[in-house]
């Protein structure tokens, strides 16, 4: 492995940028996310960052069951993310629908038939320490050597 | 002034300092024991009541399915479940828990108490026997129940008799609603109605 790759392990493993996007959701996991931010649990501790733009972020937080608005739009966000990336989905709705997934709603999920999802982390809503365990335990997988894998 | 600015330099490169605010990291906050979790099995017998997927508000979450021993066992699918903790109050058992829910029911003496109510709309029903014969629990009663539903047994649930379906023991319910779907009519209704109780001594 050579000494850039090293460095650029280590950079990552303590700066992992987030952006997070609510596609149709009942705002309750979107607070979970917020939590994470406060002095409780305090994201940035872990080298978590939370960004509102895609362009910035190597990991992509989704919540919310997926409206019709979203079919193309979450594709073209995800898009804008650049290399290496990975999305993680939050809560019950991006996996199955939950509340919102009834009879004649106009939601859409599974979320990962549009985008790959790296990861989903289960629950209405999940709780923040599930939240930020998901991502530190998620990071280096795919941060971790990923010029050298590519290759 | 120049005093303080070295003294602020000081404090900043003192090792510890700079090694908690490079490297700090709390461990993360565990659930609190009231946390409902995903519920669990406590290996008590399954008696296949299904009060579980009755009350269960989320569709798709629990189902309970035949293990490969014959045994039945509840099954949680994540991503469906909410954790509302409905599902180990309700059943009778006590096959499921999730945090210390069974503990503070049982110090609370609180418990959920389910009862079915059977009714059929006369003016809709035609008689034909489908829900006497469709429910398992007439079945087991009166293995020999035939189409027009005219048991002798006086212990089944529900028989057509002198031309009009009679509920003789509704207390039987177990609120599968069996009946209720397989009736051509829509005629007879099965409400479910559940009960917290809280014992006061
Ligand atoms: S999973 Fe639950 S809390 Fe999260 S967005 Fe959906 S309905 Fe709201
Ligand atoms: S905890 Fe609630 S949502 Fe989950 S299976 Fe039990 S009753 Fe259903
Ligand atoms: S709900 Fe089930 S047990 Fe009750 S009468 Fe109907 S079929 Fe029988
Ligand atoms: S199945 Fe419906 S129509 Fe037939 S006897 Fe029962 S309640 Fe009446």
């Amino acid at each position: 492995m050579s000494i850039i790759q090293k460095l650029k392990n280590k950079v990552r493993s303590r700066s992992i940028h987030v952006s997070y996007v609510n596609v149709g959701s009942c705002n309750g996991c979107d607070i979970e996310i917020l939590a994470c931010l406060s002095p409780r649990y305090d994201l940035e501790q872990y080298g978590i960052y939370v960004h509102n733009n895609p362009r910035e972020a190597d990991i992509l937080l989704i919540t919310g069951a997926l409206c019709e608005q979203w079919d193309d739009k979450l594709v073209s966000l995800w898009e804008k993310i650049p290399e290496p990336k990975a999305a993680i989905t939050i809560g019950n709705c991006p996996v199955s629908g939950c509340v919102f997934n009834r009879r004649g709603s106009y939601v859409n999920p599974p979320v990962s038939k549009h985008i790959p999802v790296a990861a989903s982390i289960p629950g209405c809503p999940p709780r923040p320490s599930e939240i930020v365990s998901t991502i530190l335990s998620l990071a280096p997988e795919v941060f971790k050597d990923f010029e050298e894998k590519k290759r | 002034m120049s005093s303080s600015i070295i003294y602020y330099i000081r404090e900043f490169c003192r090792p510890e300092w700079l090694k908690k605010f490079f490297f700090a990291k709390t461990p993360l906050l565990e659930a609190p024991a009231h946390f409902r979790d995903y519920p669990q099995l406590t290996g008590n017998e399954c008696t296949h009541e299904l009060r579980c997927m009755m009350i269960c508000p989320s569709p798709g979450a629990i189902e309970v399915l035949k293990m490969d021993d014959g045994t039945w066992a509840p099954v949680i699918y994540k991503g469906h479940c909410i954790r509302c903790g409905l599902c180990v109050e309700a059943c009778p058992d006590n096959v499921l828990r999730s945090g210390d829910l069974l503990e503070r029911n049982k110090y609370e003496k609180t418990y959920f108490l389910a009862s079915y109510f059977l009714h059929v709309d006369d003016a809709k029903c035609m008689k034909c026997g489908n829900c006497a014969v469709a429910c398992p629990i007439n079945k087991e009663i009166d293995p020999r129940l035939g189409s027009s539903a005219a048991s002798s047994n006086d212990d089944v649930i529900m028989r057509v008799k002198d031309g009009r379906l009679t509920f003789l023991h509704p207390e039987k319910c177990t609120g599968c609603k069996t009946c209720e779907k397989t009736c051509p009519n829509g005629a007879i209704t099965v409400a479910r109605v559940v009960e917290g109780v809280q014992d006061e001594d």
